[in-house]
C-alpha cells in the first residue's frame, strides 16, 4: 500500500458533512468527501465522474493545530435579479491545520501526486471561499500503513501556535514537554466485532450537482505523541558586541 | 570632549518610563550638565544612544563637548545605593586627536535615515515632506550616500564572502528598525485640548553596524561629535567606534 499525506493549512477551512440548507457546520476535522474532492479536482473530473477507486482509498486526518471556529452570518443577493438570496449560518475553522493521508494503490496513489503538483481545478479546503495557504503536498507517496505514516509525520503547525503552547506551560510554571499530543481520526475497520467511535456521512459516491449522494463511514479515534524538533523557529540574532569604551581612559571622579 | 556610559536598570519603573518616551530621555540627558547645551548648532552637541545589547543589558551612551553629571538619572533609573559609581565618563578628545585616515574601526550608528519627497499636487517651490526609508536596502543607500562627507568609507566584503549577488557589497547590517511616534507638548499648552495628531513627532530608527576606514579625519572627527542624520535630539545620529576584532569575523 502506498500513502500520499497531504497539508490542510489555511486561514479559514470548512468541512461540511451534515450541512443542510441554511445552516452550514463543519466537522472538526477533513471530511473523506471534502478530501477525495479536492483530489478528483486536481486530477480534473467532472462532478459527474465515476469516483469509486478515490471512495475507495483508505483516509485518515491528524488534527496538528485543531484552529478555532468561526461562525458567518451570510446575507447575498443573486447578481442579476438582486433578489436576496436566504439568509445563511456558515461556519468555519479559523487558522487550523491538518495532516490528511490517503491509502492505496500504489499507480493510483502516485497519479494523485502528480495532478496536486499540477491541479487541473484548484485545490480548496472544503468550501471554494477557502484557499489553501501552503502546497498542500508535503513529499512524495511513500510504501506503508496510513496510520504509520500520520504518526511518524512531521508536526506542522504554525510558528505562532508552538510559541503559545510554550508559553502556556511556562506560565504554568512547567517545563514545555519535547513532544505533542495529536488526535487521530481513522477509517475504521470493517469488523462486526468493533463498531467505529464515530459515524459520519461523508463518504462520497457521486458528486452529481442534480443528486450528490454520500454513504456512512465509520471513523476510529486515537491519539499519537510527535516529536517537536528543537530549533524550528530561530530567535532573531543578538546584536553584535560594540564596546565603544575599551580604548578610552576613565576620568577620575572629582573629590571634592 | 567626552564619552559618558550609563547602564540602565530596566527593572524600575521610572527606567522604563525613560526608555519608553525618547522625549523624556532627551530631556534627562539635557538636565546633567550644569550650563544648558548651546542650540545655535556651530559647535559640538549632546548626542545619545540606548543600546539594548540584552535584556539585562540596557547601556545610555552619551558624547558630550561638557563633563555631565547624571546623578538624577542614577536616582530614577539606576542603582542609587550601589557601591559604584552609576555611570562612568571618559575623556573623548585625545581618541579624537588620535585618528588616522587609513584606520579601520568597527561601528556602530543609531540613526534616522529620511529623504525629502515632493507629492504631485505640489507646486514648483513647495515644501518638499521629509519621509523616511522603510527598507533596509534604503536604508543602507542612505548610509552609503553620506559616508563621503562624513569623512569615512564603509569596508567593502571580499567577493567570496558576499552571501547574495546583489545587495551584500559591503561590512554593513541594519538592524532593529524601530518606528517611533510621540507627542511633543508645547510651553504653555494643555495637552488635552490640542487636536490629535498634530506636532506628533514620527520618526524611523533603524541601527547600523559595520566596519569602517577613516579616510578624512578632519571631517570624520565633526561626524562623531556633530552626530549624522537627522533627530539627533531623540537618540539618532551619534556614532562610536570600537577596535575590530581578527580577521574572518563578522
Amino acid at each position: 500500500m502506498s500513502v500520499l499525506l497531504l497539508r490542510l493549512a489555511g486561514p479559514l477551512q470548512s468541512w461540511g458533512s451534515a450541512a443542510r440548507f441554511t445552516r452550514r457546520t463543519t466537522e472538526n476535522a477533513p471530511t473523506k468527501s471534502g478530501v477525495v474532492g479536492l483530489l478528483a479536482a486536481a486530477q480534473g473530473r467532472r462532478r459527474d465522474a465515476d469516483l469509486s477507486d478515490l471512495a475507495a482509498l483508505e483516509f485518515g486526518v491528524r488534527i496538528d493545530q485543531p484552529g478555532s471556529r468561526l461562525r458567518d452570518f451570510h446575507t447575498a443577493h443573486h447578481s442579476d435579479t438582486l433578489k436576496s438570496m436566504p439568509l445563511s449560518e456558515r461556519f468555519y475553522l479559523a487558522d487550523a491545520v491538518f495532516v490528511a493521508g490517503v491509502s492505496g494503490e500504489a499507480g493510483l496513489v502516485q497519479r494523485l501526486y502528480e495532478a496536486l503538483l499540477e491541479p487541473v481545478f484548484l485545490p480548496y479546503l472544503g468550501r471554494r471561499s477557502c484557499p489553501p495557504s501552503r502546497p498542500v503536498t508535503i513529499a512524495e507517496p511513500s510504501e506503508g500503513e496510513l496510520e504509520q505514516a500520520l504518526r511518524e509525520a512531521r508536526w506542522e503547525a504554525s510558528g505562532w501556535y508552538r510559541d503559545k503552547r510554550t508559553a502556556s506551560f511556562r506560565r504554568r510554571g512547567q517545563e514545555a514537554p519535547d513532544d505533542v499530543r495529536l488526535d487521530l481520526l481513522l477509517d475504521s475497520p470493517a469488523d462486526p466485532d468493533r463498531l467505529p467511535d464515530i459515524t459520519l456521512r461523508d463518504l462520497p459516491m457521486s458528486f452529481d450537482p442534480r443528486h450528490r449522494r454520500y454513504g456512512l463511514r465509520g471513523v476510529r479515534t486515537t491519539e499519537t505523541r510527535v516529536p517537536i524538533e528543537p530549533g524550528a523557529r530561530p530567535s532573531s540574532p543578538p546584536p553584535p558586541p560594540h564596546e565603544p569604551t575599551s580604548l578610552l581612559t576613565p576620568v577620575t571622579p572629582r573629590t571634592d | 570632549m567626552y564619552l559618558t556610559r550609563f547602564r540602565v536598570n530596566t527593572h524600575r519603573s521610572d527606567a522604563r518610563r525613560l526608555l519608553g518616551s525618547p522625549h523624556r530621555l532627551h530631556g534627562a540627558v539635557n538636565a546633567s550638565f550644569p550650563t544648558p547645551p548651546s542650540r545655535e548648532g556651530s559647535g559640538p552637541r549632546v548626542l545619545w544612544r540606548v543600546d539594548r545589547n540584552a535584556n539585562s543589558e540596557t547601556l545610555l551612551y552619551i558624547v558630550s563637548p561638557g563633563r555631565p553629571d547624571l546623578t538624577h538619572l542614577v536616582e530614577q533609573a539606576g542603582w542609587p545605593a550601589s557601591d559604584e559609581p552609576g555611570w562612568a565618563t571618559f575623556s573623548y578628545a585625545d581618541f579624537l586627536t588620535a585618528l588616522h585616515a587609513g584606520d579601520t574601526w568597527g561601528f556602530r550608528l543609531t540613526a534616522n535615515p529620511v529623504h525629502n519627497i515632493r507629492h504631485e499636487y505640489l507646486k514648483e517651490g513647495e515644501r518638499t515632506k521629509r519621509a523616511a526609508h522603510r527598507t533596509p536596502r534604503h536604508q543602507m543607500r542612505w548610509l552609503l550616500e553620506r559616508q563621503e562627507r562624513a569623512g569615512f568609507e564603509i569596508v567593502q566584503k571580499p567577493e567570496d564572502r558576499r552571501l547574495l549577488p546583489v545587495g551584500d557589497e559591503y561590512e554593513l547590517v541594519v538592524r532593529d528598525q524601530i518606528p517611533l511616534q510621540f507627542r511633543r507638548p508645547q510651553a504653555g499648552e494643555e495637552p488635552r485640548t490640542r487636536a490629535p495628531g498634530r506636532a506628533d513627532v514620527q520618526i524611523t530608527k533603524v541601527t547600523f553596524d559595520g566596519r569602517l576606514r577613516v579616510t578624512e579625519p578632519e571631517l570624520f572627527r565633526r561626524t562623531l561629535t556633530h552626530g549624522l542624520g537627522k533627530a539627533k535630539a531623540y537618540g539618532c545620529g551619534l556614532m562610536t567606534l570600537a577596535p575590530v576584532r581578527g580577521e574572518g569575523e563578522a
